[in-house]
Parts: structure tokens; C-alpha cells; sequence
């Protein structure tokens, strides 16, 4: 054996049976493989041999047929007469290996996922929303109100014919828009214990909190804007979009980052979901002037909504850094407020 | 093949001489740096992929991990087969969607469906741990995982008797929203149960695990007692509780410090920002401390008494795998992984993969190389591996 002298290398032979190493020279003839030594003398199809990768730490393993396998600690002795044999190296192993295509990975991964969040994920959660029917969303709408009544509300102390005026406003303000744009919705009043607040569960059902009515003055205008905004998180199904995309994001954040924390997984999903947040703040903002428009005012009266707000909050203008707004799940007053005064101006 | 013993060839040692130690160490070769590449070419190919490519990924990082554990100078190997992986985690996905689709259902579906889970659980289990150990080698012997259908079910059916109850309970009660006050208190005494008995568990597991690895003619056993794994447990919740209270110090110290500078500072206006920062912090703090702290105190006594336990009357393992240097590891860990945003991770799994196995060695009074393979293994399902993957349990080592 070993006439045809091509490039040897030393390793150690184990049959697969007995724990004991064999000490061998390997050399390709050919397409086999001759494995010789004082205790082993056998030759294999190169074919069949199940070959190691490069790395540059660790030693080198190969595989063959019966279980045996072949071990050689000297690696760079080991992958200089691979080479000499002239074997080719997976792409994906040459890419393990070099800087340069670990980097080029790297830039590809960050587009991949920008674009995954861009217009991947919420272009496959308006997608499964599609295949979801609808009595879905009600239930989840009511399981949420039961929980949100429990903890969070209490029955409203508006006097009834104040609710039925403010109802009724709204029903004429929608009664102008095409019928097929206008979701099934129904409005209940709660007394808050958490402030003034308005917002839309999925299903249709549109909280208003006694707070919120009394900050504007029961201003009839205001109200209709406020309530076109929670319609407009009905219609474009918002909520249940963010499950959806809560869902998804979670996914991929637990594929990168998933292994070492679930905790520091979940920071990119918060701030991911903030984003979609504002963009469908704006969307039902855009609603918003539709509903106010189509009731006949001006939809520079949400200007003062904000006023409003903001006159009880803490005294103080409310101005955010970009730290705050990143991690907001409402686009800054100023940037909506600019948009409401905007759109009144433009009718 | 034949052989019967453990001892050899017959007749190589003359039985009256004291057997000679053979202390094996375990090292580890694997770069942070070499890691890193694998990582992102792995997670490149899985997400353009859509995450067809992670039984391959898996495969690679195994067997990088497997073959840098150095075992007296020689590597560990993984052996398993992506394509059968793929199976594997192809219907452990649509178990799972199964499974949740279910619980959306109705909560008597839910309640099928669990117990359906938890009758096959154990089996799958079992499954997960012969295909790990029937694919990994060393010195060209495959491990064998020989532990028995029925001690599987008995190691492992005790614990979804909480999970049984509440799914149960949650099935027999009409209105979901208007829980009955005795579903309340059943909710309070199950926790509690099942707290106390969590310790009693954990050591079934993992005796069920440690009892049945084989290499060869060797085939481990844990003698560690139940009480032992009672103590490690009430230690961690002391030390978790040494850890609050530290924190508990800091942030009324905090506390104190902010109100004396706001009431000198008298800046209305930052005040809020200036507070908001100082409870991120804080709540970062708290957070940080509940994990760096417990985590890996547990990993530390756990690791060192399983496989201080682990071994038979030929072989023992021993690990020493100190607190302290374990929990700076973790805390350098987690503040650049932080810092880099994730980019770190590789980094930090092979440095805690370094520092944990390190710790440990084996003696054996026989040579290694006198060891002969008597039987292949089962291979198991790799639905089994997959299962282990999605829902966090390993072998732990």
C-alpha cells in the first residue's frame, strides 16, 4: 500500500467496538481512502467517508460507513492534506471562516429584518387576519372588557341623557360615511380609575370614560373625533393586528436572541410593537378627520383635545425626548396636533 | 464484544493488584470568536430559510459544542441527522398548534388535550434522550440512554397532576369570568402543592436521566438523595432573598437620595424625566439582581451535586463549579450582551459552556481504552429532541 506516495497524514483509528486508538497513516489513492497502520490495514471509498468541517478550534473527526472513525488532533496537518487531495469546502463552511462574509451575513440579516418589520410582519398579520373569522375578535373583545371592568372601571355616573346625546352625535356623524367603511360598534360609558381615557376593543365595542367627557366639556365635536378615532382602530382591526404582530415579533426575537434570555428577547418586541403602535395611532387618527369631516366639523377641534389633555397632566408643556417617544405607544402631541390643525386647514 | 466485564481482556491485570486510577479531565477548546461566525451564518441560512434551515444550524452548533469538550484528550461527536431532526420538529409543531388551537376551543378540549400531552410527554422524553446520546460518541462508543418506558411515566407523570387539577377545574367552572370562590382556593393550595413538591420532582427527573446514561459496559447511577436536592432548592430561595434584600437597601437608599435632591434642586420641571430614568434603573436593578443572582447559584450547587453523585462502582464524575467566578461570568454576560445588543451571545455561551464544563473530570479505575461498546443503543425519535428543544429541557450538560 501507499505506492502511488500522495500526501500522508497521521491520526488515530477507532473501530467503533473498543474505546482504544489505533495509530494511522491516511492517503487518498485514487477515489479510496488507505487507512494503515501496525494494527490496521483497511481502504475505504472516499465517497462513503462522512468528512469534518474546518473550525479552527477542535479536532478533526471523520465518519465511516460501519461506525468506524478516524481522529486526528493535529488540525492544520489534518486540513493541509484535505487541500492537497484536493477536496472542496461548502460554501457555508467558507463562510464560517472568513470575517468577510460573517460581516456581509450580518448586513444581510439587519435589511432582512427591517424588512421583515417594515413589511413582513404586518403584511402577514393583516393576511392571518383575513382567515380569522371576526366572532374571534368578540370574544376576545369581551374577555378583555370583563377584565378591564374588573379591575380598572366603574359604572358610568353620566346621567342617561347625556350618554344618548353623545351616542346619537356620534350615529350621525356616521350615518354620513359609505355604509360597507362603517364597522359594527357599540358605545359604553364607564366611570375610570385610571384617568381620562377612550379606546376600541376588538369586536366593536368603544369604551368612553366619564373623565375623558368632563376634561372637554361634553363638546359634542371633540367627542366625535375621539370616538372616529377608536372607529378607526375597529376597522382596521388593530387590535387583533397586534397580536398578531406581538406574536410574530416574538418569534423571530426569540430566534436571535431567544437562547440567551427571554427576557432581553422581549425588550425588542416591546420596542417593535411601539412602533406599530403610532403607525396605527396615525391610521386612526386619519379616521378620525374622515368621521369629523363627514359630521361637518372642522377637524382642528382635536386641537383642543389635546389641550385639554395635557393642561391636567402634570402642570408642565409635555415635551419627550427621543428616548420617550421611542418607546411610546402614541406618536408625540405636537407631531398629532400638527396633523389635526393640518387637516382642518386644508378643507 | 463478548466480554461480559468491564474489566478487559481476561486476564490482563492480576486480580490481587489495587486497580490504578485514571483521572480524566474535561476541557474545553471552543472560541467565542469562531462561535460567532457559525452563529450568524447559521441564523442568516435560518431566517432566509424561514427557519427550515434550524435542524441543520443545530446540528452545526452541536457539533462544534461536542466536538471542543475535550474528555481526557479527546472529543465528544454528535452523530445526529438534520433531515430526520427536520421530522421531528416538523410534527412537534403541528402538536403544538394542535395543542393551542384546542385550549381556544373550549376549555373541555383544553383539558383532552393536556392530558393527551401529558401521556405522551414522558414517551417523547425518553425518545429525546436516546436520540441525544445515541448520536453522541466518544472514542468512536456511542452513548446509550437505557432508562425504561415505565420509569419514564413514573419519573415523569407526577408532575402534570397541578397542571391536570387546573386545566380540570378551569373545564368544570361555567362562567370563566365569575370564577366560584372555590376555584380560587383550589388555585392557591394547587401552587402551593405543587411548590412543595417541586424539589421532590426535579430530583425524579433527574434520576430517571442520571440513572440510565451508558457508555460501553458503564452505566451510571445517582445516589444523591431526594433531601439534597430539597436543600439546594431552600438554599437558591435564600440566596434570592439575600439578593432582594441587598436590592431592597439600594433602592431606599435611591429613594432617599432623590428626594433630598429634588427638594435642594427645586427644578420642577426635569423632575419627572430625572424620576422616570431612576425607576428604569431601579426596576432594571431589581430585575437583574432576581436573575443573576438565583440563576446561578442553582446551576452551580445543581451541576456540582448531580455529578459529584453520578458515577458506579467503576467510574465517578466529580465537578467543583464554583459561585462566585460563575455568577461575575454572568453578570460580564449579561451587561455586554445588553450593551451589544445580542451581538455578545455567542461569546457568552461559550464562555459559561467553558466555566461549567471545566468543572468536572471523571476517574475511572479501568482504562478507557480497555472499554468495548456490548450493545448499540435504540436511536429513539428525533420528535423527542425536537420536543426537548421547543420546551426547554436538556440534559443539562
Amino acid at each position: 500500500m501507499g505506492e502511488s506516495a500522495g500526501p500522508l497524514v497521521a491520526a488515530d483509528y477507532f473501530d467503533g467496538r473498543s474505546a482504544r486508538a489505533h495509530p494511522v497513516r491516511l492517503q487518498a489513492a485514487g477515489d479510496r481512502l488507505l487507512i494503515d497502520g501496525p494494527t490496521v490495514s483497511r481502504s475505504v471509498a472516499l465517497h462513503e467517508v462522512r468528512w469534518p468541517e474546518r473550525t479552527r478550534h477542535g479536532p478533526r473527526v471523520a465518519h465511516l460507513a460501519d461506525g468506524a472513525s478516524l481522529h486526528c488532533s493535529d488540525s492544520a496537518a489534518w486540513d493541509a492534506w484535505r487541500h492537497a487531495v484536493g477536496s472542496r469546502e461548502s460554501l457555508v463552511v467558507r463562510a464560517q471562516q472568513s470575517w468577510r462574509w460573517t460581516l456581509a451575513s450580518m448586513v444581510l440579516i439587519v435589511l432582512l429584518l427591517a424588512a421583515g418589520y417594515l413589511w413582513g410582519v404586518p403584511w402577514a398579520a393583516r393576511a392571518a387576519l383575513t382567515m380569522l373569522p371576526t366572532e374571534v375578535d368578540e370574544s376576545v373583545g369581551e374577555t378583555a372588557l370583563a377584565a378591564i371592568d374588573e379591575r380598572l372601571m366603574r359604572p358610568s355616573e353620566l346621567p342617561l341623557a347625556q350618554q344618548q346625546r353623545i351616542a346619537g352625535a356620534f350615529a350621525r356623524a356616521v350615518a354620513a360615511l359609505p355604509a360597507h367603511e362603517v364597522p359594527v360598534h357599540r358605545i359604553v360609558f364607564r366611570k375610570s380609575r385610571i384617568g381620562p381615557n377612550a379606546f376600541a376593543l376588538p369586536g366593536g365595542t368603544l369604551v368612553l370614560t366619564d373623565e375623558l367627557v368632563k376634561r372637554v366639556s361634553a363638546d359634542e365635536a371633540i367627542l366625535v373625533g375621539v370616538l372616529g378615532h377608536e372607529l378607526g382602530h375597529l376597522r382596521h382591526r388593530h387590535g387583533m393586528r397586534a397580536l398578531a404582530q406581538v406574536a410574530a415579533l416574538g418569534t423571530v426575537a426569540g430566534l436571535v436572541v431567544g437562547d440567551f434570555s427571554s427576557l432581553l428577547a422581549s425588550v425588542p418586541v416591546w420596542l417593535g410593537q411601539a412602533g406599530y403602535s403610532r403607525d396605527a395611532e396615525r391610521e386612526a387618527d386619519a379616521e378620525a378627520v374622515r368621521v369629523l369631516r363627514a359630521a361637518g366639523f372642522s377637524p382642528a377641534v382635536m386641537v383642543a383635545f389635546f389641550e385639554a389633555m395635557a393642561r391636567h397632566d402634570d402642570g408642565g408643556a409635555r415635551e419627550r425626548s427621543g428616548l420617550e417617544i421611542a418607546i411610546a405607544s402614541h406618536p408625540a402631541d405636537a407631531e398629532r396636533m400638527r396633523f389635526f390643525r393640518d387637516a382642518g386647514a386644508a378643507r | 464484544m463478548s466480554q461480559p466485564s468491564w474489566i478487559g481482556p481476561a486476564g490482563a491485570e492480576p486480580a490481587f493488584e489495587a486497580p490504578r486510577e485514571h483521572r480524566l479531565d474535561f476541557r474545553f477548546t471552543g472560541s467565542g470568536s469562531e462561535y460567532f461566525r457559525i452563529w450568524i451564518v447559521n441564523l442568516l441560512l435560518t431566517i432566509v430559510t424561514l427557519g427550515v434551515y434550524y435542524p441543520w444550524a443545530k446540528v452545526r452548533r452541536l457539533r462544534y459544542f461536542y466536538g471542543n469538550t475535550l474528555v481526557g484528550g479527546q472529543p465528544l461527536d454528535f452523530h445526529g441527522n438534520p433531515m430526520t431532526m427536520l421530522r421531528g420538529y416538523v410534527l412537534i409543531a403541528v402538536m403544538g398548534v394542535l395543542y393551542s388551537v384546542a385550549g381556544r376551543f373550549s376549555a373541555v378540549a383544553g383539558l383532552v388535550a393536556f392530558i393527551i400531552l401529558a401521556a405522551i410527554w414522558p414517551a417523547l422524553l425518553r425518545s429525546s434522550m436516546q436520540f441525544r446520546l445515541a448520536n453522541t460518541s466518544w472514542r468512536g462508543l456511542r452513548f446509550r440512554f437505557v432508562g425504561s418506558l415505565g420509569d419514564a411515566y413514573a419519573a415523569f407523570l407526577p408532575a402534570f397532576v397541578p397542571g391536570i387539577a387546573i386545566v380540570a377545574a378551569l373545564a368544570a367552572v361555567s362562567d370563566p369570568e365569575q370564577p366560584p370562590a372555590w376555584y380560587a382556593a383550589l388555585m392557591g393550595i394547587v401552587s402551593l402543592v405543587a411548590l412543595a413538591f417541586a424539589p421532590w420532582l426535579w430530583w425524579k427527573l433527574k434520576k430517571y436521566q442520571h440513572d440510565h446514561y451508558a457508555l460501553g459496559p458503564w452505566r451510571t447511577r445517582l445516589t444523591a438523595s431526594c433531601g439534597s436536592f430539597y436543600l439546594v432548592f431552600l438554599k437558591t430561595a435564600g440566596a434570592a432573598l439575600a439578593a432582594g434584600l441587598l436590592v431592597g437597601v439600594v433602592v431606599s437608599v435611591v429613594a432617599v437620595l432623590g428626594i433630598v435632591g429634588s427638594s435642594l434642586g427645586g427644578s420642577g420641571r426635569s423632575s419627572p424625566l430625572v424620576a422616570m430614568v431612576i425607576g428604569l434603573v431601579l426596576a432594571f436593578t431589581t430585575l437583574l439582581a432576581m436573575q443573576l443572582v438565583p440563576r446561578p447559584y442553582f446551576t452551580s450547587r445543581m451541576q456540582n451535586l448531580l455529578w459529584s453523585r453520578t458515577g458506579n462502582e467503576a467510574m465517578r464524575f466529580g465537578s467543583q463549579l464554583r459561585f462566585w467566578p460563575l455568577f461575575g461570568l454572568t453578570l460580564k454576560n449579561w451587561l455586554l450582551v445588553a450593551l451589544t445588543l445580542g451581538l455578545y451571545w455567542p461569546f457568552a455561551a461559550v464562555a459559561s459552556q467553558r466555566m461549567r464544563i471545566e468543572a468536572v473530570s471523571v476517574t475511572a479505575l479501568v482504562d478507557p481504552d480497555d472499554l468495548i461498546d456490548q450493545a448499540r443503543g435504540a436511536e429513539g425519535e428525533a420528535a423527542g429532541d425536537a420536543a426537548g428543544d421547543l420546551f426547554g429541557l436538556d440534559i443539562g450538560l
